[in-house]
């Protein structure tokens, strides 16, 4: 047990010998925990905060719950193969795995290496994300891996690397915000999705400095309220449009850092040009907001900045900006925001998107993006290539140029010339991701699913053969949080049954497919290659080590040598670009691709609740979180569901261009009467991916969860038009 | 394909900048009579006010090696037949397509004195371009009075910027309300006492009849009314006039302005056209520069195959509305802003359904028509959050309420928050613990059972482990508890001692 000696810091606390301190298995704020086992009693421990930079000891009633999913009553203990009659059946491991590895070499020898794709997730540890990446790239040699991140994460990083040379999500410690005078929040609704992060929100609160931009009055939104801050409540889809406005303000008012802008960014003149057409009045009649208002914001933003004598001020993005067909440049419009007032790269201010998945970071460093190779390199970059070959003892030629990302690699499987066998790991993409009719459509097509998950998952029940795997409390490794933080994920309890880490079962399979060695099923031994492999690179790991972080260490990457204390905030010298300035580029404002019309003129938007994460295969099986949030709804404002004639409760069935769904209606009047909201973490009926437009941004291939438009009526018991539930053959 | 364009202004570099990104085959010539850059003409009444940057008015141009701009170069003549133009400078070129992006320039009344041989004497001026604008703001400094000729949106921009910055400022209209094309006589009303209320003096039925100088510079102007007003600035604001005179010289159809069709074409010669206010199309041109971008953008769509079938999902082309007569005026203290049917229109007209709020104790004034679902006119004065909500409506065609009135009375926002509700109000279902769903009953029966600090409940339920936000919320809880218990307490002995008594 590693966390039990060594001084007391906040990564290795003194704990008694039964307790290990390890890290919240959801989302990305990745709170700390103390588990404590509980030999005899129903669960096998107990879950309880522990202090921590991010969380302060606080946990969301997700956490508090997070031993449930441990002996979920279906947790899957054991291989299952599928059956003539479409059930599933019991295996051992040696068959499950050999009947894996003779099906790819069989469809591979028929159609080509490129006919098998992996499909990772962002909740996978560093170790898996990083093995599972060099799996498909030298042993099943394919380029076609991609990840559920592509959902999450892809418009921030693409955006962030065009600014900065760099994707290090926030950029600086979380606590860095409770120092500022404001802090402007934009599609994200951490009130209810990473409780514990409020508290950093305490002092721009404090000193009426909180802007939340949300068609929601969410929790975040409510926390403006009693002038602690603003909220602005903009028409789905026109977040750039209030982004453009507040930097037309900057300028035109003679707001800027024009110290900063000057010595510390490139692309001034085309930004100021962009935005002079994105006068208030302008903005206004587009987004709905007030011009008066949006000039109160920038003035806000403004003073709180340090060039003009304010304690400083934080510029944060969150899904429901960046998930939009014109994403990369949503967030881009951010940045140009944070540089004009010359936040990013400074002590006390900044600007940073707020990472969702466990692992987003980490998960999106390592090789599992359809491009890139571990320490976030480019697999088009002949160096790049050369010293991962040389870290995998392979020769570059072998490594695969790059795939496509997540809804292409999707929408490709089993049509002419897609690849026909996919393995799936840490990712519910039935659930999770857009138009999931035709996930499901699309997985059907395929002549071999292989899924490796803790439960039967609705992916799962499409599967050819099912691998059982370990999770949280139930292995060791290393996940990369919000802030680029690098923290220990520790074992406190062996997994029930069969279930085995991904780790092993890779090695197996690639030991079966004819390559020995290179896969160890120890973390650590994983991490440390993987630091090997990350040398160099963007985000370097190479002076990380399990002692280290086991020591207590704070880490925060790029970290190139065991001496290095790692770097908590990153850009005060410079930014990682070839001359060192941060490159502001002009963007300009488009309407969603699915926009409101005669026949579906209502926005839907999609999100998350407090009780459940993504696509719900762990908290929709705790009892307590169903108790909570059982099922699946529509939330509308009094006006709408007047004039639709719905009331609280009804079913309503929604149609879109893509799919129908039907939810019960909550009538609010927190949401715009232009809006309806969906939480997506449900399949069947009431999934609102069904719903969902899986047209993407350009750039990053981010598909547009975040608005579409749909049409509403009151749903009709036996309605034959009210979809079946997704269930397995 | 080779496109010609005259004029460098907002619509017609904005119109090139589209065509370029679109096209990749196409090349383009722009002939601009100004040296400037295109900039935003629309702020230069916030110049004047002193809300905005000169510096901040550059707009965007194509950034393409198949766009060539002559800046300070004018068109002099049109040859249809052999396609040509000639410029300024005698050079003649040639074109496939013919865009007249001309514009408009500021219509001068006609007013004795304002103007020598060398154009209008010093203090009076048009607000029309940067020079226009600099010129104002250079003059603020020394002035102390002005008069500002013209209650259009224009007019009343400046008058409020101008007496923003110190000025005694006189508004001088000759209709009998302010902005007539778009404001009914209650509307028109309310508006002016907030203008009164900013130190705006309001003379509407009478015109600017004569001016005055001493030493060649402006001192006073007398009304047609015999008024006479003693000023160090006049600012011309009666509206604008199509610039078509060149058009016109090629013997394209014009009557205000240069005359198109739905297609932007004219209808003498199918491979000229005109966007912006220069042009005259079928639904009349507004003089707002919404209606420029959206030609501009019709143009390209138009030109470029692809995106026909983009457009026809188009809610502006479902129903052939003009959404983009959003009229707003800029500035502190006053706002006004109409859309589609507004002002003076035949109420009783069938389809219509209009509902009217008029508040004149405290400036605000909303009249909204809704037909057949669609929100088709609104008018708003004197409150934004209204306003705002409406423009988007409008603009996005979204369904309005079953009653129109909800839009008037709250529109799309929520209506204030109520207080927040004290422990005592509470029910024992609500949840006080959003991170933990711990609704208030199950903190009071820890309380009961024990618990007298906020950690001992957060242990024993969890509320306040999340966010921390409820925290205080449970100590009120905690303190409500302890008092009920209190009085409960004190109730035994002060009833024993009222039957002692």
């Amino acid at each position: 047990m590693s966390a039990t000696h060594g001084t007391a810091s906040p990564e290795a606390p003194e704990l008694s010998g039964d307790a290990v301190a390890t890290h919240c298995p959801y989302c990305a704020l990745q709170c700390a925990q103390t588990l404590t086992r509980t030999p005899g009693a129903r669960l096998p421990l107990e879950v309880a905060g522990r202090d921590f930079p991010t969380n302060r000891g606080g946990l969301c009633q997700k956490g508090w719950t997070s031993a449930e999913v441990l002996r979920a009553s279906d947790r899957l203990t054991t291989p299952l193969i599928r059956t003539a009659d479409g059930g599933f059946r019991e295996a051992q491991w040696d068959e499950a795995l050999t009947l894996v590895s003779s099906r790819v070499e069989s469809l591979q020898a028929e159609n080509g290496r490129d006919t098998v794709a992996v499909f990772g997730g962002g909740g996978l540890t560093n170790e898996k994300a990083y093995a599972l990446g060099k799996f498909a790239r030298i042993v099943l040699r394919t380029p076609f891996i991609d990840y559920n991140g592509r959902f999450c994460m892809s418009s921030a990083a693409a955006a962030s690397n065009r600014a900065f040379g760099m994707d290090r999500g926030l950029g600086f410690p979380l606590e860095d915000l409770g120092g500022a005078d404001a802090v402007l929040i934009l599609g994200s609704n951490m009130g209810v999705t990473m409780p514990p992060f409020v508290q950093h929100l305490a002092g721009a609160r404090e000193r009426g400095g909180l802007v939340v931009v949300d068609p929601r009055e969410t929790v975040t939104a409510r926390l403006t309220h009693g002038d602690r801050g603003i909220h602005l409540a903009p028409v789905p889809g026109t977040d750039m449009v209030v982004l453009l406005a507040l930097t037309h303000v900057v300028l035109a008012e003679g707001l800027a850092d024009q110290a900063y802008l000057r010595e510390r960014t490139t692309g001034l003149d085309a930004v100021r040009r962009s935005v002079a057409q994105w006068w208030p009045e302008r903005a206004e009649a587009v987004c709905g907001i007030p011009a008066d208002e949006l000039r109160r914001t920038a003035r806000l933003l403004a003073a709180a900045s340090p060039s003009r004598g304010g304690r400083g001020a934080y510029v944060l993005t969150g899904r429901g900006m960046e998930q939009m067909s014109q994403g990369t440049a949503c967030v881009s419009a951010a940045i140009n925001l944070a540089l004009t007032l010359g936040l990013v790269g400074r002590h006390g201010s900044g600007f940073g998107p707020v990472t969702g998945q466990g692992n987003g970071q980490g998960g999106r460093e390592h090789g599992q993006k359809s491009d890139q190779l571990p320490g976030y390199r480019m697999i088009t970059d002949p160096a790049a290539r050369e010293h991962v070959a040389q870290v995998w003892g392979v020769n570059p030629d072998v490594i695969p140029g790059p795939g496509v990302p997540a809804v292409k690699l999707l929408d490709s499987l089993g049509r002419e010339g897609g690849p026909r066998a996919l393995f799936v790991h840490g990712s519910n993409v039935v659930v999770s991701a857009p138009n999931a009719d035709a996930v499901v459509e699309s997985l059907k097509r395929l002549d071999l699913l292989v899924v490796s998950d803790l439960v039967p998952s609705e992916t799962a029940m499409l599967a050819d053969v099912i691998l059982p795997v370990t999770q949280w409390a139930e292995e060791e490794g290393t996940m990369t949080n919000l802030e680029g933080r690098i923290i220990r994920r520790r074992k406190a309890v062996d997994a029930p049954g069969q279930a085995r880490s991904e780790l092993w079962i890779l090695g197996e399979l690639a030991r079966r497919l004819g390559v020995l060695g290179g896969f160890p099923d120890d973390p650590r031994a994983v991490f440390d290659e993987m630091a090997r492999a990350s040398a160099g690179g963007v985000a370097d790991y190479a002076g990380i080590d399990y002692d280290r972080l086991d020591a207590g260490e704070q880490i925060h990457w790029p970290c190139p040598d065991a001496r290095h204390p790692g770097t908590p905030r990153v850009f005060l010298d410079s930014f990682a670009t070839p001359d060192g300035r941060a490159r502001m580029v002009a963007v300009d404002h488009h309407a969603p691709a699915d926009d409101v019309r005669a026949d579906a003129p209502i926005h839907l938007v999609t999100g998350r609740v407090l009780q459940h994460y993504q696509s719900g295969a762990q908290t929709r099986r705790v009892d307590e979180l169903n108790d909570a949030q059982p099922a699946p709804f529509v939330e509308m404002h009094p006006l709408l569901a007047d004039r639709l004639g719905l009331s609280e409760g009804q079913d309503a069935i929604l149609t879109t261009a893509r799919g129908v769904a039907v939810a019960a209606v909550r009538v609010t009047e927190s949401i715009r009467p232009d809006t309806v909201f969906m939480p997506f973490h449900w399949a069947g009926a009431g999934s609102a991916n069904r719903l969902t437009n899986d047209v993407t941004d350009p750039i990053s291939g981010m598909p547009e969860f975040k608005v579409t438009a749909v049409a509403i009526a009151p749903a009709l018991s036996l309605d034959p038009t009210i979809p079946e539930e997704v269930s397995a053959p | 394909m080779k496109v010609l364009v005259i004029g460098n202004g907002m619509v017609g570099s904005r119109f090139v900048d589209e065509l370029v990104r679109r096209d990749p085959d196409v090349r383009v010539t722009v002939l601009g009579k100004e040296t400037h850059e295109p900039y935003n003409r629309v702020l230069l009444s916030s110049v004047v006010a002193g809300k905005t940057a000169p510096d901040s008015l550059a707009m965007a141009t194509a950034d393409s090696d198949r766009v060539d701009v002559l800046a300070g170069v004018a068109a002099t003549h049109i040859d249809r037949a052999a396609r040509t133009v000639t410029d300024s400078r005698g050079q003649r070129h040639s074109y496939d397509r013919l865009v007249f992006a001309t514009g408009s320039q500021a219509r001068i009344p006609s007013i004795q004195g304002i103007a020598t041989d060398r154009g209008l004497i010093p203090g009076v001026s048009v607000l029309k371009d940067l020079d226009d604008a600099e010129g104002i703001v250079a003059a603020i400094p020394k002035a102390r009075r002005a008069v500002v000729l013209g209650a259009g949106v224009l007019g009343l921009e400046v008058a409020t910027g101008l007496a923003s910055r110190g000025l005694a400022v006189t508004l001088v209209h000759h209709s009998d309300r302010l902005m007539e094309r778009q404001l009914g006589d209650a509307a028109s009303r309310i508006a002016t006492g907030s203008l009164t209320r900013l130190g705006v003096t309001v003379i509407t039925q009478t015109s600017v009849a004569h001016a005055r100088d001493r030493r060649g510079v402006l001192s006073a102007v007398t009304l047609t009314d015999g008024t006479e007003l003693l000023t160090d600035m006049l600012v011309m604001c009666a509206g604008t006039i199509p610039e078509a005179a060149l058009a016109r010289g090629a013997g394209l159809p014009c009557e205000r302005g240069i005359l198109v069709g739905a297609d932007l074409a004219s209808p003498a010669d199918s491979s000229v056209f005109a966007i912006g206010d220069c042009a005259q199309p079928p639904e009349g041109g507004t003089g707002l520069v919404a209606q420029g971008w959206d030609q501009a953008s019709r143009l390209v769509d138009q030109w470029t195959a692809d995106a026909v079938a983009d457009r026809a999902a188009q809610p502006s082309e479902q129903v052939g509305a003009d959404l983009t007569n959003v009229v707003r005026v800029k500035a502190m203290g006053l706002d006004v802003v109409t859309m589609g049917l507004s002002g003076k229109f035949d109420h009783g007209e069938r389809d219509l359904r209009a509902v009217r709020m008029s508040d004149p104790a405290i400036g605000r004034f909303v009249e909204v028509v809704v037909s057949h679902g669609l929100l088709v006119g609104a008018t708003v004065v004197g409150d934004k959050q209204c306003a705002s909500e409406l423009s988007a409506m409008y603009t996005r065609m979204l369904p309005v309420p079953s009653d129109p009135a909800h839009l008037i009375i709250r529109p799309l926002a929520s209506a204030a928050r109520p207080a927040a509700t004290s422990v005592a109000d509470m029910g024992d279902d609500h949840t006080v613990c959003q991170c933990n769903s711990v609704p208030k009953g199950r903190i009071v029966a820890a309380v009961e059972g024990g618990c007298g600090s906020v950690e001992d409940v957060s242990r024993a339920t969890r509320a306040g482990t999340g966010c921390g936000d409820c925290r205080s919320l449970v100590g009120d809880i905690i303190r409500s508890c302890a008092a009920a218990q209190e009085a409960n307490d004190a109730k035994v002995p002060a009833l024993a001692g009222s039957m002692e008594g």
